[in-house]
């Protein structure tokens, strides 16, 4: 099982996202997610959204584990 | 260089962060801090003050852990381009109130070259890499806040300035 995060923006876009999934890659979650949610789908595709696995800024095609924490990451807009 | 990284709630204190940039080494010759206030309106995300808009209160997101590891990695860039002595980097998160400080960068170096632009490289990235997320509250709507182009230029100019 992948846990997953979403944060800012992608937050409004994911209320009914199930907090886990089964997937080997981000991409791959980013598929299955497009597929059910396609608003939230094509946020995710958006250029700028970066993707972390357990706390880390990962490529999209990172190998995932059991267990990994996935985040999804709009552009930032602190300070 | 001492490191000091806090995401904390509640307010901190200018002039005590000072004291203690200040007192880290006799070796101390400049100390730059910059605080971030909470505006009472939002600028467009194009940057037009004529279509700002007045705010009740803001509230900031974070990742906890990873936002922490990007801050100090901000801050150990800052420290491979400058002589730094001291930095400190302080981000209020939760709900805040126009007027509230929100950040604190504070830098100590031997020269005052070396604090000045240290503290603007770490609050260019801080606001362009580091992961928080503002969001407004207005007439009871929460809307979130859009990153701003000018801030990505504003960072972009110390690639140029690596590279030279």
């Amino acid at each position: 099982m992948i846990n997953l995060l979403f944060f800012g923006r992608l937050g409004d876009f994911a209320k009914d996202v199930p907090s886990t999934i089964e997937a080997s890659t981000p991409a791959e979650i980013r598929e299955l997610l497009a597929a059910e949610f396609p608003e939230l789908g094509r946020e995710l595709h958006q250029p700028q959204v970066l993707v972390s696995v357990n706390k880390m800024i990962v490529d999209w095609d990172q190998p995932l584990f059991d267990g990994s924490e996935v985040a999804f990451l709009p552009p930032v807009t602190g300070g | 260089m001492t490191v000091r990284i806090r995401i904390q709630q509640q307010d901190f204190d200018l002039a005590e962060e000072y004291q203690l940039l200040r007192q880290t080494d006799s070796a101390v010759g400049a100390v730059v801090t910059f605080s971030g206030l909470v505006r009472d309106f939002e600028v467009s995300a194009e940057g037009h003050d004529s279509l700002a808009n007045s705010i009740d209160s803001l509230s900031l997101q974070h990742y906890p852990g990873l936002t922490e590891s990007l801050l100090q990695k901000i801050v150990e860039q800052a420290n491979a381009r400058w002589n730094l002595i001291a930095t400190t980097v302080i981000h209020r998160v939760g709900d805040l109130a126009p007027r509230e400080q929100i950040v604190l960068v504070g830098v100590a170096s031997q020269h005052r070259a070396d604090a000045f632009e240290a503290a603007q490289f770490l609050m260019d990235y801080l606001k362009t890499q580091a992961t928080f997320w503002k969001s407004v509250r207005r007439n009871g709507e929460q809307r979130w806040i859009e990153s701003k182009a000018s801030d990505q230029h504003a960072a972009r100019r110390w690639e140029r300035s690596a590279d030279e």
